[in-house]
C-alpha cells in the first residue's frame, strides 16, 4: 500500500469506529459493558495497548473500565486545581505537557497517560479517559486527537444520559414511597381524628370506624368503585365530625334529648359539613355525603330535608349504616335491638326512612353472614371483638 | 453481538488459536484470555489462525493488541496465519507487521515457531505454572 492508500485505510478504518462507537453507546446493553466495549474501541482505533475511562464522582475519579493496567484500580483523588484544570479542558491534551501533574504524578502512575481527554456535557466535568502509550511505541498524531476528542464527547454524553436516566428513576421510586408514606399518614391522621371524635361520645365508642367499615362492605354489594368506595371509606369515618362543636352533656345525656338540645344535636351534619368542606380531599363527595347522612327518602330528615333522589347514594349508604350501628348498640335510653327487631325496622323504614335498594343489601348481606356464607363478616363481628354486634350475643337474643 | 468463537488446538510445543467468527464485541476478549492461559501453561509460541474470521474491528484489534503485549512480555513468539487481504492491510496500517510474523498458512506458521528457540519447559497444565 502507498501513503494514500494507506491515509485512505485510515480514515475508513476510524469512521468504521466512529458508527461502532454510535451503535454501542445507543445500544440496549448494560451500562458497563457499553463503556467497556467503548474503551476498547478507542484503544483499537488508536493502537494503545493501556487506556482507561474515569468517572468523577463526589470528588474522586472512579475506574468505569480500563484496559492493560499493571496494578491495582484505586479511585484518584482529584485536587480543587486539578478539577479546575480538567473542567476547563474540553479536548484531549499530552498528560506530560501539563506541569500540573508533576507533582502528586504518583496517583496517575497506575494509569501510565499519554493521552487524556476529559469528558464534558453541558459545562458539567463528566470523567477521564486516559490512554497510555502506543504499542508500537509511536507518538500520537493531531489526527489521533481529534478522533479521541469526538468518541470522548460521545461517550461522556452517554455516561450523562445514563446517570441522568438513574437519577430520575431513583426519583420515581423515591415519590412512590413519598405517596405511599403520606397516604399510610393521611389514613392515620382520619384514623385519629374519628377516635377523637368518638372520644366524646361515652356510648358510641368506635362508632366512626364501625360506620367506615359498614360502608364499605354495603358501597362494595352495591358494585360501586375503588374510588367511591375509597371515598365512603373516609366519609364514614369523618361522618360526625361535626360533634366535636356540640356540648357533651347533651351527647352523654342517659335520657331522652329535649326539644332544644334534639335542635342542637341536629346540627352536627352541618357542622361536620362545614369542617369537612375545607378540606381539598382528592374525592369531591364527602362532605356533601356527611352533610345529607340523616337525610331521609321521605323527605322527613335533616338537616336539609331533602327527598328520594335528590340525596346522594353515598348519603343514602352512610344513613344505613350509621343507623344499623346505632340499632346494633346499647344507647344511653335504650338496649340494643335482637337481630330480628334489625330486619323488622329495616324492613319497616324502605322507602320511608332508607333508601329501599341500600336497605336490601343490607339485609341481603346480613342473612348471608347469618348463615355463615361469607368469607369474611363486614357487618356481624366475630365474638371477642369489643366493637360491633356479636353475632353469638345476636343470636341468642334472636333464639330467646 | 457476540459472534466470535475461539478454538484451541495444540501442536508440539506450540498453540494455536482460531479466531473464528466476528471480533467485533466484548466476546473477542476469549482471545486473549486462552492466550493468558496458554502462556501460563508454559506455551509461549502462539499462532493465531484467521482463516475463519468474519470480521475484525477496533474493538478486535484492540484484543489483539492486548495479545501482541502479552507474549511480548512473556518472551514468547506469536505469528498470525491465513489472513484475508482486507485484514493483511489493516494490519500493516496499524503496525502489527513490525512486531508480528505474518504467514499464508498454518504450516508455514508452524515451521517458522519450529525454528524458534524451544519453549524453557512446562512443567505440568496447573495454572500460575508457566516453568
Amino acid at each position: 500500500m502507498d501513503r494514500d492508500d494507506l491515509s485512505k485505510k485510515r480514515l475508513l478504518f476510524n469512521l468504521a469506529a466512529l458508527i461502532d462507537l454510535g451503535e454501542e453507546i445507543t445500544s440496549d446493553k448494560d451500562f458497563k459493558g457499553v463503556i467497556k466495549s467503548s474503551l476498547y474501541l478507542i484503544m483499537g482505533t488508536l493502537s494503545a495497548s493501556r487506556g482507561a475511562i474515569l468517572e468523577y464522582e463526589g470528588g474522586r475519579l472512579q475506574f468505569l473500565a480500563s484496559k492493560g493496567l499493571e496494578g491495582e484500580e484505586r479511585a484518584i483523588d482529584l485536587l480543587p486545581e486539578e478539577l479546575t484544570f480538567l473542567r476547563s479542558h474540553n479536548q484531549p491534551f499530552l498528560f506530560e505537557s501539563s506541569s500540573l501533574f508533576l507533582e502528586g504524578r504518583q496517583k496517575w502512575e497506575a494509569l501510565l497517560p499519554v493521552l487524556v481527554a476529559p469528558m464534558i456535557v453541558k459545562k458539567e466535568f463528566i470523567g477521564l479517559i486516559t490512554i497510555g502509550k502506543r504499542f508500537t511505541g509511536e507518538a500520537y498524531t493531531q489526527e489521533d486527537m481529534d478522533i479521541l476528542s469526538v468518541m470522548a464527547k460521545h461517550i461522556g454524553t452517554g455516561i450523562y444520559n445514563h446517570n441522568l436516566l438513574l437519577s430520575l428513576s431513583q426519583k420515581v421510586e423515591e415519590n412512590r414511597r413519598l405517596y405511599t408514606e403520606l397516604q399510610l399518614v393521611y389514613y392515620d391522621t382520619i384514623q385519629a381524628l374519628a377516635a377523637a371524635i368518638d372520644a366524646k361520645d361515652d356510648y358510641t365508642k368506635g362508632h366512626s370506624r364501625r360506620v367506615a367499615r359498614y360502608c364499605v362492605a354495603l358501597a362494595e354489594e352495591l358494585g360501586l368503585s375503588r374510588e367511591e368506595i375509597e371515598a365512603i371509606r373516609i366519609a364514614g369515618f369523618l361522618h360526625d365530625v361535626g360533634k366535636i362543636a356540640i356540648d357533651r352533656s347533651i351527647i352523654n345525656k342517659p335520657s331522652k334529648p329535649t326539644k332544644e338540645e334534639r335542635m342542637e344535636l341536629n346540627q352536627h351534619p352541618l357542622i361536620s359539613y362545614e369542617i369537612l368542606s375545607k378540606v381539598r380531599f382528592p374525592w369531591k363527595e364527602i362532605p356533601l355525603s356527611v352533610r345529607y347522612h340523616h337525610e331521609r327518602v321521605d323527605g322527613k330528615g335533616y338537616p336539609d330535608r331533602l327527598t328520594g333522589d335528590k340525596i346522594p347514594l353515598l348519603a343514602k349508604i352512610m344513613a344505613v349504616a350509621d343507623a344499623f350501628d346505632a340499632m346494633t348498640t346499647d344507647r344511653p335510653y335504650r338496649k340494643r335491638l335482637s337481630i330480628d327487631e334489625v330486619f323488622r325496622e329495616f324492613e319497616r323504614e324502605m322507602g320511608k326512612q332508607f333508601d329501599p335498594r341500600v336497605a336490601e343489601v343490607l339485609l341481603r348481606r346480613l342473612k348471608k353472614e347469618l348463615a355463615g356464607e361469607v368469607k369474611e363478616r363486614r357487618l356481624l363481628m366475630d365474638e371477642g371483638m369489643e366493637e360491633g354486634p356479636s353475632l353469638r350475643r345476636l343470636y341468642l337474643r334472636r333464639i330467646n | 453481538m457476540d459472534r466470535s468463537f475461539v478454538v484451541i488446538k495444540e501442536i508440539g510445543d506450540c498453540g494455536i488459536i482460531y479466531a473464528n467468527g466476528y471480533l467485533n464485541g466484548l466476546g473477542a476478549e476469549r482471545l486473549e484470555e486462552e492466550c493468558e492461559q496458554l502462556l501460563r501453561e508454559g506455551i509461549k509460541k502462539i499462532v493465531v489462525n484467521f482463516k475463519k474470521t468474519e470480521l475484525i474491528n477496533s474493538i478486535g484489534i484492540s484484543v489483539l493488541i492486548g495479545i501482541i503485549e502479552k507474549v511480548r512480555s512473556a518472551g514468547g513468539h506469536l505469528g498470525f496465519c491465513n489472513l484475508e487481504k482486507v485484514h493483511a492491510e489493516t494490519f500493516e496500517m496499524l503496525g502489527f507487521t513490525k512486531y508480528v510474523p505474518i504467514f499464508p498458512s498454518e504450516e508455514e506458521a508452524l515451521i517458522s515457531m519450529e525454528k524458534r528457540p524451544p519453549y524453557r519447559g512446562r512443567a505440568s497444565r496447573k495454572e500460575g505454572s508457566d516453568g
